[in-house]
């Protein structure tokens, strides 16, 4: 499962794989966020 | 954006606008130029010496490495600086004179921090949905620097009052020198780049005037008389008459000129240009210039730069002097008094401007550079030389992120660090109290005496008096009233900069005798300065009437000459018998403190500053209004700051419990902003249920501080009722804290950079990646990046992040290393915004980490009148008391927390709250808007009645949990709480066994490494005194330095004993070598210091001898 991360200015998500650069595909801005996982983590259910 | 929010922070913008777009040009233009030997052989003799200086400097807009705008938020995020280059061009001049260009080269000076909004910022102009874009505060207003990703302001300084003379006495000046008195008078001389130099008169015993300068750190002293002679070509005779003005009746003064004429006189000086030649040659080694400049070059060097400097004219220069010595002697003779410098009415602000003077620092560095170049006629070594060492960005990015200040000159500066503060995001309050704050300087915290601490009648309107911290800077960190201005420099207000041009010849049509022109005195006449230049005279009984035309003028802002910032600072004659020297002071300055004032002639509003509020009538109420009274204030609440005119009904409250809610508003956990997601603050607070208040003063809505709450409206009631309510603690409704009171989280921002403290080659070859991630058993905590998931909830000890290695071809798992369980809120990836391309590599992330923090018992809470308590438990609501109507208190707090406190101003806040409930309505609570006629209680015990409520606001109640009613009625409203940043979690401190002492064996102190709490002298005393001697013994020294020694009985000594091995066994034993036995070998109990101290003795040949029985 690939690792997706979002661009902080445009939000357009990028796929970033080793030996790329950090930077917006898009855009070329540097800052990126990473997606929020789909897997199911743990919850605090009480 | 608020305009009124705007108005708050434009002391800092204006300030740094001047610097960037007027000051620059001003400062480099008046920047010494370094002299340089021409060692090229054919060089004649005019060529000596060539010159090195700045053509100009400027300062562009924010760009990133691939030359797109940079905005503030990314320089936020991702740590760096909010800067733009800065670029000079240096002219090498073939002459120490002349203008011929040898060459220019072009100097790249670095990157200087910009201020956020500020005329060279991306966000200048732009509307709340363009902020908001792009990722900032839709009221965001700027004022501050981001340096290193952290928001740092200038802290504004209290300087002296530029270019007035002011009189004062100083014990400290009578060891100057043999026959030095205390007398003296200083000016603080500003330069239009708004540097500025202090220049002193001294009085010295017999009747002497010597003048006083700094230069290169160093104090030098001038004769007075001496100086007057080399600015103009005079004689003693019109010097006598100029400073005696006629009054020749006057013996004490007459006397005292003719005695420093003659006794100042030195042989053989007699006209202008001897007397410069004399004065060079005392400097001349001093001074650093060429060998070729004249003597009378140096001392015109040294007055142009050192000797009043706010004047460039020697005549001026001249003028000010004179009327300096009239002002000495007056104090002197006791005709006038001392001028209060400790007044705000002789102060004014230091401001970021000041970066400006950090522009020196540049000459120090180009003289390095040519220093580490012999010769100057090889260009390419003189571009290396630029290239290296002019990195000015640097100096200036080191200032904001440290606040020290480096420099050769001290800047004419009091302290050399302090001067920038970080602008905490705590919560919205505290964060806009940083850009009001103004500080005495840190100097005066040293201080023993108290008398700078005092709150004066001067500073009414310009500084709050509520809003200073009690304890150590009590007094000396102010904050400025909401309606106090800072003026802009004349140079960036048209208006006023016209005003400076057009005044003379204004004051001249209306009285006023120029200078120019009375060759002679004139008897009662009053001088007129205008920025500390004597523009003229004019006839005491004139002045009145000029001043009163000018106030007029300035109110309506009709008449061009009259700028509406001009402080008319006019110190009546009649008035100055042991007070002001009289005259009349004209200021059209930059950084004066100003206000507004009702003119009651014009009916129009007036800037008024501290100088000139001294000799005003101004009443407060519109009521009030007598005949002599000119002006009227605009609000009774002017005084106060925006943070102090926050509290409701503060005319009611005892005004140190006022001072308590301005430092505790600056500590709740409100809401600091709104773009929680592109903020990387160390340290974030935040609150789920806040609301805006029902109680709030006309401020709270005026400053948009209900854009940003920091508490909600709870229903309380005043009463003791369990015994959890005492000692200030406060009971909450268990149901009330499960809807959601007082909720909230922590953020805290991890930054990471894998490559931090690495060496140059291994730097690189780490980064953040996973690998091995089909057999590492990873899964569970970390993603394929390498990086854990988002949302997921961290604990201590747990995988974080692993990161790859090229060097050692491993993955490395790091672990959390926090004490707290955490949720990860998000992750962010840098690329690197510094370097030309973007990173490859993931080795610098942030990491937000949430903190759960809803209350537990022990968090501390507080109502808006300095009533803070600690939240004791969380009460069943079944077991709450309940009213009639069957309402129960989300708070209990104990009514004793009020007849020592006196905080009538939340009582009438609840009564005010609960009638606005019911009501439906917001209840204003400005101060001062009730008076004893017409109550505040009956107004709202009105409003109570009308909603069928008890008129006091006392309601009968029912026990919680055996239904009967109280005996007494118990006054239950609502109350606006705030919840306070201290939290048990950051504060519980608790150790069974830990780490100890390596040296005593004593458990380590501090929380952070889980060390215990000192058991100290008093303690001990008290555990004695109960003759609790096995307590003692288990707190000293079993759950301490608990150590079993071996002492021989015989010898009493614990260092001859010798451990021995016996040979092919595992046992030990133990002989004392001295008695070369072990029979008397025992083991006792010892606290570990004791035998270190043993050791420690018997090291300096001290034998310490135990005696067992």
């Amino acid at each position: 499962m690939p690792c997706i991360y979002i661009c902080g200015e445009c939000g357009a998500e990028n796929e970033i794989k080793p030996k790329e650069p950090i930077k917006c595909k898009d855009c070329t801005y540097r800052i990126m966020y990473k997606k929020r996982t789909d897997r199911m983590i743990q919850f605090e259910a009480r | 954006m608020s305009e009124e929010l705007r108005q708050l922070v434009t002391p800092h913008i204006d300030s740094y606008d001047f610097f960037a777009e007027k000051a620059l040009s001003i400062i480099v233009a008046g920047l010494p130029p370094v002299y340089i030997n021409n060692r090229a052989e054919n060089a004649d003799s005019t060529q000596k010496h060539w010159r090195l200086k700045f053509k100009d400097v400027t300062i562009s807009k924010p760009i990133k490495s691939d030359n797109r705008q940079l905005f503030p938020t990314e320089s936020r995020q991702s740590g760096t600086s909010y800067s733009a280059p800065m670029v000079g061009t240096v002219a090498l001049l073939k002459s120490p004179t002349s203008d011929e260009e040898h060459e220019t080269y072009n100097v790249q000076l670095g990157n200087i921090p910009v201020m956020v909004n500020s005329s060279r910022c991306h966000l200048r102009g732009l509307t709340s949905a363009q902020l908001v874009k792009n990722h900032e505060e839709e009221l965001e207003v700027g004022g501050y620097f981001i340096i290193n990703g952290n928001e740092k302001v200038m802290r504004m300084l209290v300087a002296n009052k530029a270019n007035h003379p002011i009189a004062l006495t100083r014990q400290g000046w009578t060891n100057r020198g043999p026959g030095y008195t205390k007398f003296g008078v200083t000016l603080r001389s500003v330069r239009p780049d708004r540097s500025s130099l202090t220049n002193n008169l001294h009085y010295i015993s017999d009747g002497q005037i010597t003048f006083r300068f700094y230069f290169r750190r160093q104090e030098y002293f001038i004769p007075v008389t001496l100086l007057l002679k080399a600015l103009v070509d005079t004689t003693d005779k019109e010097i006598f008459t100029q400073i005696v003005q006629g009054d020749f009746e006057n013996t004490f003064l007459t006397d005292r000129v003719e005695l420093t004429l003659r006794e100042q006189k030195v042989k053989g000086l007699n006209t202008k240009d001897e007397i410069l030649d004399y004065i060079g040659s005392r400097y001349r080694h001093k001074a650093n210039l060429p060998d070729s400049f004249t003597n009378q070059q140096i001392a015109e060097y040294m007055i142009d730069n050192f000797f009043l400097v706010h004047l460039p004219d020697y005549r001026d220069k001249f003028n000010i002097l004179i009327v300096m010595i009239q002002k000495l002697y007056a104090v002197v003779q006791g005709k006038n008094g001392c001028d209060n410098i400790d007044a705000t009415s002789f102060h004014e602000v230091l401001l970021p401007e000041r970066l400006t003077e950090y522009l020196e620092v540049s000459r120090a560095m180009y003289l390095k550079a040519i220093n580490a170049q012999k010769t100057i006629n090889e260009d390419l070594a003189f571009k290396k030389a630029f290239d290296r060492s002019l990195n000015i960005g640097e100096k200036f990015n080191y200032f904001l992120a440290t606040g020290n200040l480096v420099s050769s000159s001290g800047l004419d500066l009091q302290q050399t660090s302090g001067f920038a503060i970080i602008a905490d995001k705590l919560n919205f309050i505290r964060y806009i109290s940083h850009f009001r704050s103004i500080h005495r300087g840190a100097f005066f915290a040293t201080m023993k005496t108290t008398s700078i601490r005092k709150l004066m009648p001067e500073s009414f309107g310009f500084l709050c008096p509520v809003h200073t911290p009690d304890g150590a800077p009590c007094g000396l960190l102010n904050h400025l009233s909401a309606n106090c201005i800072i003026t802009k420099d004349p140079s960036q207000d048209e208006k006023s900069k016209e005003g400076v041009r057009l005044l003379p010849s204004f004051l001249m049509a209306h009285g006023v005798t120029s200078i120019d022109v009375t060759t002679n005195f004139q008897p009662n006449s009053l001088p007129v300065m205008l920025n500390g230049k004597l523009i003229g005279r004019i006839n005491d009984g004139l002045a009145q009437d000029l001043v009163d035309l000018l106030r007029y003028l300035k109110s309506t802002g009709d008449e061009k000459a009259v700028p509406q910032t001009m402080e008319v600072a006019y110190a009546p004659k009649e008035q100055s018998k042991g007070g002001q020297y009289p005259g009349i002071f004209l200021f059209t300055t930059g950084a004066r403190f100003m206000r507004t004032v009702i003119n009651l002639k014009s009916g129009k509003n007036e800037l008024i500053g501290p100088q000139e509020q001294l000799y005003m009538n101004i009443s407060i109420m519109p009521e009030e209004v007598r005949d002599s009274t000119t002006h009227c204030e605009l609000s009774p609440t002017a005084m106060f700051s925006v943070e102090a005119n926050l509290t409701p009904f503060s005319d009611y409250n005892q005004s140190p419990r006022n001072m308590y809610q301005c430092q505790m508003a600056k500590q709740t956990m409100g809401t600091p902003l709104h773009s929680y997601a592109y903020r990387t603050d160390n340290k974030l607070y935040k609150v789920q249920n806040i609301q805006r208040p029902i109680v709030a003063t006309e401020n709270q809505s005026k400053y948009r501080i209900n854009d940003y709450p920091h508490g909600c409206n709870a229903v309380i009631a005043v009463v003791s009722n369990t015994g959890y309510d005492m000692e200030d603690a406060m009971i909450i409704n268990k149901s009330a804290f499960e809807r959601g009171f007082g909720h909230g989280s922590v953020y805290k921002n991890e930054f990471v950079d894998i490559d931090e403290g690495k060496s140059r080659l291994e730097m690189g070859k780490t980064s953040i990646s996973r690998p091995n991630y089909t057999s590492d058993n990873l899964d569970q905590w970390i993603d394929r990046d390498g990086l854990p998931y988002i949302g997921r909830l961290i604990k201590p000890g747990e995988p974080y992040y692993t990161v790859f290695s090229t060097i050692e071809n491993k993955q490395v798992t790091k672990n959390y290393k926090g004490k707290e369980d955490a949720w990860i809120e998000e992750i962010m990836i840098l690329g690197g915004s510094t370097q030309v391309r973007a990173s490859t590599m993931i080795t610098k992330f942030v990491v937000k980490l949430r903190f759960d923090r809803n209350p537990v018992i022990g968090d501390k809470f507080s109502s808006r009148h300095g009533q803070k308590g600690v939240l004791s438990q969380l009460w069943p609501e079944i077991n709450m008391p309940f009213t009639e109507s069957g309402l129960k208190p989300d708070v209990i707090i104990n009514p004793n927390a009020f007849p020592s406190r006196m905080t009538i101003g939340m009582l009438v806040e609840i009564l005010a709250a609960k009638a606005g409930a019911i009501h439906g309505k917001f209840q204003d609570a400005t101060a001062f808007r009730f008076n004893e006629k017409n109550s505040a209680v009956e107004f709202f015990g009105e409003q109570l009645k009308q909603a069928g409520f008890n008129y006091y606001g006392n309601e009968p109640m029912y026990s919680g949990t055996t239904g009967e009613e109280f005996h007494a009625n118990i006054f239950f409203g609502i109350c606006y709480y705030q919840r306070l940043r201290h939290m048990v979690k950051d504060k519980y401190q608790v150790r069974a066994t830990g780490r100890v002492n390596n040296i005593t064996r004593q458990p380590i102190k501090g929380r952070k490494v889980g060390g215990g709490i000192r058991f100290g002298e008093m303690e001990r005393d008290s555990l004695l005194a109960h003759g609790t001697s096995f307590c003692l013994n288990d707190r000293l020294m079993k759950s301490s330095d608990y150590c079993k020694a071996t002492v021989c009985k015989q010898c009493g000594s614990t260092t001859s004993v010798a451990i021995q091995k016996s040979n092919y066994s595992q046992f030990t034993s133990s002989t004392c070598i001295t008695c070369k036995t072990d029979e008397h070998l025992t083991n006792i109990a010892l606290p570990y210091v004791f035998t270190y101290l043993i050791a420690e003795l018997a090291s300096v040949n001290i034998s310490l001898k135990l005696q067992i029985k």
